[in-house]
């Protein structure tokens, strides 16, 4: 026996199924915002807690709360004082602003952090708490005028979260040791890639560029240490992936 | 070291196999509260028979430190039993193809992080080879909806069935919780995202038997 789900279900199955064939940073941050649409977030910010004398704006995975919202609240220490935040001492499960605001009197400046979310259109948000495999804890925290935070959008929202935070620090990750590791190729480094991604050995290539074999050697292996490959193979792959050749 | 035991085999390994009840006992009746058959101190339920395979990670003392149960989905699933309301993506919980991982337990004896990372990668990457060797498609599991990411952590190739639903009363009562269901295709690439995550961390990781990136021949687990 099984069950078709509901609404909430089919889009979360179907939005996990997406995440998964996408790799691109920017194509993941529409999917997350056109999926948290739906249930009537506007805004989202997914960070991970700053560690000791780490700045919480070098861990933010996505954010789209105002610029100038996110300044005063970080110029303000408020991560220190939000009730929201404060409220992961207690529990690791979901909660919205508006279970903080039931659960305990909160003091007027307590108040106000919450409150101030309305500049920007945002009267109650629900907070994803995920603690990684290292210990360090993120946070997914999606926002808006009047979000869905029936138990369903709940239970459809953890998973949305769970996944987007995983998929958004792969990407960044993945994009962070691209940057790193690739050097540019030369002219003529891009060049001689070029023929040896047609098959060409090195005594070729230097016929046809009329050049002598150690040389081109000598350009294959800048190449390959540029590429960070260690066979010709990989370095053409690497090659095609990053631009510097096309077939 | 892992090992696997089949559950035809009970007698011959019988001091295995009370340590494994009275571990699980220990874990899940005393500390989490779930509302088990016990007997003499050990845990022991209807899918304990003869088509279940027994996953032992044990240290240098024989201590099992960790653990997991395998079920041939067809006879033995507690998704299908107890939990098919988890599975909202119309599929069958029950597939020939398919095994099920219950009473799943990581317990080192060293407490670390570290330690804690090294012993649950040489769990599931045994669970892994065997089911590749299986020709499974897919294993299944039902988790506390709370450990939901370290999966996804471990592999994106996670796949969840449907949502989270309230079990025993629901969170915060004790015993209780929200529960869901999620499969892992068997492939090489969960199985590599699995050594990655075992063998990448900090500089005390030695690169251990089931952490090899190369993917070459699967290292030793031993069937019994």
């Amino acid at each position: 026996m099984s069950f078709t789900g509901d609404e909430y279900s089919k889009r979360t199955l179907d939005f996990v199924q997406r995440l998964q064939g996408l790799t691109d940073y920017e194509q993941i941050c529409a999917l997350i915002m056109k999926e948290l649409d739906w249930f009537g977030f506007s805004c989202v910010t997914s960070f991970s807690i700053p560690g000791p004398g780490c700045h919480l704006k070098d861990s933010i995975w996505l954010n789209n709360r105002p610029a100038e919202y996110v300044e005063r609240y970080e110029e303000k220490n408020y991560v220190i004082h939000d009730p929201v935040v404060k409220e992961l001492r207690r529990t690791m499960t979901p909660y919205s602003w508006g279970d903080v605001r039931e659960r305990r009197d909160l003091k007027k400046s307590e108040r106000t952090i919450i409150d101030e979310g309305r500049e920007f259109g945002a009267h109650d948000g629900f907070i994803i708490p995920i603690v990684s495999l290292s210990g360090s804890m993120a946070l997914f925290s999606p926002c808006g005028r009047d979000p869905d935070l029936s138990p369903r959008a709940r239970a459809a929202l953890e998973i949305i979260g769970i996944y987007s935070h995983h998929a958004l620090t792969r990407a960044l990750i993945r994009r962070q040791r691209e940057e790193v590791v690739h050097t540019p190729l030369t002219p003529r480094e891009r060049e001689i890639m070029q023929w040896v991604a047609v098959g060409k050995t090195d005594e070729e290539i230097a016929d046809i560029l009329s050049i002598s074999t150690t040389t081109v050697t000598s350009h294959v292996e800048n190449a390959k240490q540029k590429l960070d490959a260690f066979r010709r193979t990989y370095a053409v792959v690497q090659a095609i992936r990053l631009g510097e050749i096309s077939l | 070291m892992v090992i696997v035991l089949s559950g035809s085999e009970r007698r011959k390994h019988r001091h295995q196999f009370e340590q494994l009840f009275r571990l699980r006992y220990r874990v899940f009746v005393k500390q989490r509260g779930w509302s088990l058959p016990v007997v003499n101190d050990c845990e022991i339920d209807q899918y304990d028979d003869d088509d279940a395979f027994y996953f032992l990670d044990l240290d240098d003392d024989e201590t099992i430190q960790g653990t997991v149960r395998m079920t041939p989905t067809v006879k033995s699933s507690l998704l299908a039993d107890y939990f098919p309301h988890l599975v909202e993506n119309g599929q069958s919980p029950r597939s020939s193809r398919i095994y099920e991982a219950t009473r799943y337990i990581v317990l080192p004896s060293q407490k670390s992080r570290e330690a804690l990372r090294r012993a649950k990668g040489r769990l599931l990457s045994a669970l892994l080879e065997w089911c590749l060797d299986k020709r499974l498609s897919h294993l299944q599991t039902v988790i506390d909806a709370g450990t939901l990411s370290s999966f996804v952590e471990i592999t994106p190739q996670t796949m969840p069935l449907g949502l989270s639903h309230p079990y025993g009363g629901g969170r915060g009562t004790p015993g209780g919780g929200d529960c869901m269901a999620f499969r892992w295709p068997i492939s090489l690439q969960v199985l590599g995202d699995i050594r990655t995550y075992a063998g990448t961390g900090g500089p005390t990781s030695a690169l251990g038997e089931f952490a090899r990136p190369d993917l070459g021949p699967p290292p030793g687990v031993l069937l019994h």
